[in-house]
């Protein structure tokens, strides 16, 4: 009977906390969202006031009322949905070949794409620029698109999925004399969607929040994305006279994630924590 | 019957090329790069530039107004990139051979483009149009004009000015006998009247950002700096910083002792500047001319701190020469863009345009680049004007020799701010200053 009674209250207590920590988490969020219906002339003078008037729409009204803004949301859909169907597609692919095929020097090579991980995006980005200005592929949705496949995260993350899955499911295939791709579209890809939600959702927020390559390969206003067409619709002095405006632009680019976070939710945890979707 | 139908449709179709225009004029398109923001919501439609306010509301129906009413078949295609990020893009644009017609350029950078021969001299392309640089300010003459020749239209010069709060400083007793305010005139003035505004209200004398991402401290420190007979940069192809000296340690010196004593709000980035003083925590707010209508619609409130108490003057003469920093925008037309001698021609008329309209972009708070526009009755009819006309004359960029000035500024600005957030010793941040800015300019090729 105690132990029941300190297990309570052991509960209680850790369902405390993550409360807090989680009112902690959402607290700048909300301030965000709240802000974001306030005039910017109100907001120069103070931004501590939440939900006490004034309030406006204006803000929301002033994006909607940049025609680009549906096209440049638009071009982030694209962008993002082509990207993240290629990285799966590629990503599973070469996954599936380091993780269960043998051929020479797949050592070395899965040590090259490691070795990846450890190159930051700003070290290649003038020589990629470079290529894709002699391509003549910038301000187009290639140019958005390819240079952001041949990242080594995915195909770590799948290489490493795949081996996590019994060999013995395969063996009990090949013995119904299924083909190695049969196989991969019918048995091992199908027992990988977890990874594939994370994987996908994963380079569906860098697809939609990445402004430094759309920055300064889109520099035609009708190819920017989302991100880097609000960015640019922000005054020289945003941060301090357009602090609505701002925070409006933050709750609207943020919008499309939040609602994909909600219907696949199931799945980013899965794919975190390593446990099945039931 | 088939004879009427003949007879109508050849009618029709006489009738209908009467009411088209005999020829159709080609249009000449120019895109115009710049930053400033977008506000499509307000202005997208508009070509009443008086009916315009801010930066972005005044530029947007500048363009609009010049698409609609010039007879030339000019259109401006304005290609707008937010401020932070400009110079990256333009760069990025340049090297994938995609360069804009027309791009606006801060003063401090042209230098660079300029050494690199990527900028076209305009001195025959403002004959052409009637573009007369005898009526460029002082200012705005240095801020364009490399080498004898110029290298873009100035649009405006802007400084950093003191806004004051009269009311706390009265409250203080920081006023004359004739009731008029007392402003500082030497370092150790500064300190005194700081010392007695927080001995009277128990407020910081200042509110200045030690936020980095502006190189606003900078902005201060070179107007002391330029205020006294020291050479902050050696002449010669490969310029030095040179920060150890006495003049840079007096500066310095001031600026960390006014942080350290309280005499500035703490922890402020440029948007907490404005609170601070729209809210009367600090009397004097360090920011630049762009800030001046807001801060008087503030002050106009009733319930304001600075009701009725709010002016502006330049960054004051605290040292032996009258001199302020300032930088200036300009519009440059840089190589590549123009692909044709009609496109040239129809920059230059745009430019001829945006010449012309100076007064209305001098709205904004900036000051204008036009002497006959600071000179008319106008202009000084503004609000505040007259208290900082003088910058145009007075105001003072870094020498073209200095490559990256921006970059020099950033690392400038973030040591001041270490300088007073921790404070690190002066000779440390001299010597940390020095380093690493002349390392910037060591690689430059």
């Amino acid at each position: 009977m105690q132990r029941i009674v300190g297990k309570q209250w052991g509960d209680r207590l850790i369902l405390g906390a993550v409360i807090a920590l989680a009112i902690i988490w959402v607290a700048p969020l909300v301030w965000v969202f709240a802000l974001s219906f306030k005039p910017n002339e109100f907001l120069t003078v103070r931004t501590d006031v939440m939900f006490s008037p004034p309030f406006t729409l204006k803000n929301y009204l002033d994006i909607l009322g940049t025609s680009a803004v549906f096209r440049w949301t638009i071009n982030s859909v694209i962008v993002a949905v082509l990207q993240t169907f290629a990285m799966l597609v590629l990503a599973s692919l070469a996954g599936y070949g380091f993780a269960r095929t043998e051929f020479p020097g797949k050592n070395i090579l899965f040590f090259v794409v490691l070795a990846g991980l450890t190159v930051p995006e700003q070290a290649i980005i003038v020589p990629l620029h470079t290529i894709f200005a002699d391509l003549e592929l910038h301000n187009t949705f290639s140019a958005l698109i390819l240079p952001r496949l041949a990242t080594p995260f995915g195909v770590y993350l799948m290489t490493q999925y795949f081996k996590a899955i019994p060999r013995d499911i395969e063996e009990a295939a090949m013995l119904d004399n299924a083909s190695r791709l049969k196989i991969f579209f019918r048995v091992i890809l199908p027992l990988s969607l977890p990874a594939q939600a994370t994987l996908g959702i994963f380079t569906f927020l860098h697809a939609w929040n990445d402004y430094l390559w759309p920055l300064i390969s889109a520099s035609k206003p009708e190819m920017y994305t989302l991100t880097l067409g609000l960015a640019s619709t922000q005054t020289n002095f945003g941060q301090s006279e357009g602090i609505g405006y701002l925070m409006s632009q933050a709750v609207f680019a943020g919008l499309p994630v939040f609602i994909l976070y909600l219907f696949f939710q199931k799945y980013i945890v899965a794919g975190v924590s390593g446990k099945p979707v039931k | 019957m088939n004879k009427l139908l003949i007879s109508i449709s050849t009618g029709l179709a006489l009738a209908t090329s009467l009411l088209q225009p005999a020829v159709a004029q080609p249009k000449t398109e120019i895109t115009l790069a710049r930053f400033f923001g977008a506000c499509e919501a307000d202005y997208g439609k508009s070509t009443d530039v008086k009916a315009a306010r801010g930066e972005c509301g005044v530029i947007t129906t500048l363009i609009n107004q010049f698409n609609a009413t010039n007879k030339d078949g000019i259109v401006v295609k304005p290609q707008i990139v937010e401020w932070g990020p400009y110079y990256d893009q333009l760069t990025a644009r340049m090297v994938a051979r995609d360069v804009p017609t027309i791009a606006v350029m801060h003063q401090t950078s042209l230098s660079d483009y300029v050494s690199r021969k990527l900028v076209e001299p305009l001195d025959d392309g403002f004959k052409s149009v009637g573009i007369n640089t005898s009526e460029f300010t002082d200012h705005a003459k240095s801020g364009t004009a490399i080498a004898g020749k110029t290298y873009g239209l100035p649009f405006d010069t802007f400084s950093w000015l003191w806004h004051i709060n009269g009311n706390l400083l009265k409250q203080a007793g920081l006023t004359k006998a004739d009731g008029t305010l007392m402003i500082p005139s030497s370092p150790q003035e500064v300190l005194e009247h700081a010392r007695k505004f927080k001995q009277a209200t128990g407020k910081p004398y200042f509110a200045w950002s030690v936020s980095g991402t502006v190189p606003t401290n900078s902005w201060t420190f070179l107007s002391m700096m330029l205020q006294q007979n020291t050479e902050l940069f050696s002449s010669g192809a490969k310029p030095k910083l040179n920060l150890r000296t006495q003049d840079a340690t007096k500066v310095m010196d001031l600026m960390s002792q006014l942080y350290a004593e309280g005499h500035v709000m703490p922890g402020l980035d440029s948007g907490g500047v404005n609170q601070a003083w729209f809210k009367g925590e600090a009397a004097v707010a360090l920011t630049g001319t762009w800030r001046i209508d807001d801060f008087l619609a503030q002050s106009e409130k009733a319930e304001s701190p600075a009701h009725n108490g709010y002016t502006v003057i330049p960054f004051p003469k605290l040292f032996t020469k009258r001199v302020v920093y300032a930088d200036g925008h300009s519009w440059v037309m840089l190589k590549g863009g123009a692909k044709d001698e009609k496109t040239r021609k129809a920059a230059l008329t745009f430019m001829k345009f945006l010449w012309d309209n100076n007064y209305e972009w001098a709205r904004t708070g900036h000051l204008p680049a036009n002497r006959t526009v600071i000179e008319s009755a106008a202009f000084k009819a503004l609000p505040m004007r007259s208290n900082i006309a003088v910058i145009s004359t007075i105001g003072r960029n870094l020498p073209h020799t200095v490559p990256r000035q921006h970059a020099v500024q950033l690392t400038l600005s973030e040591e001041l701010i270490t300088m007073q957030l921790s404070k690190k010793p002066v000779v440390q941040v001299q010597e940390a200053v020095e380093t690493r800015v002349n390392k910037l300019l060591d690689s430059v090729r």
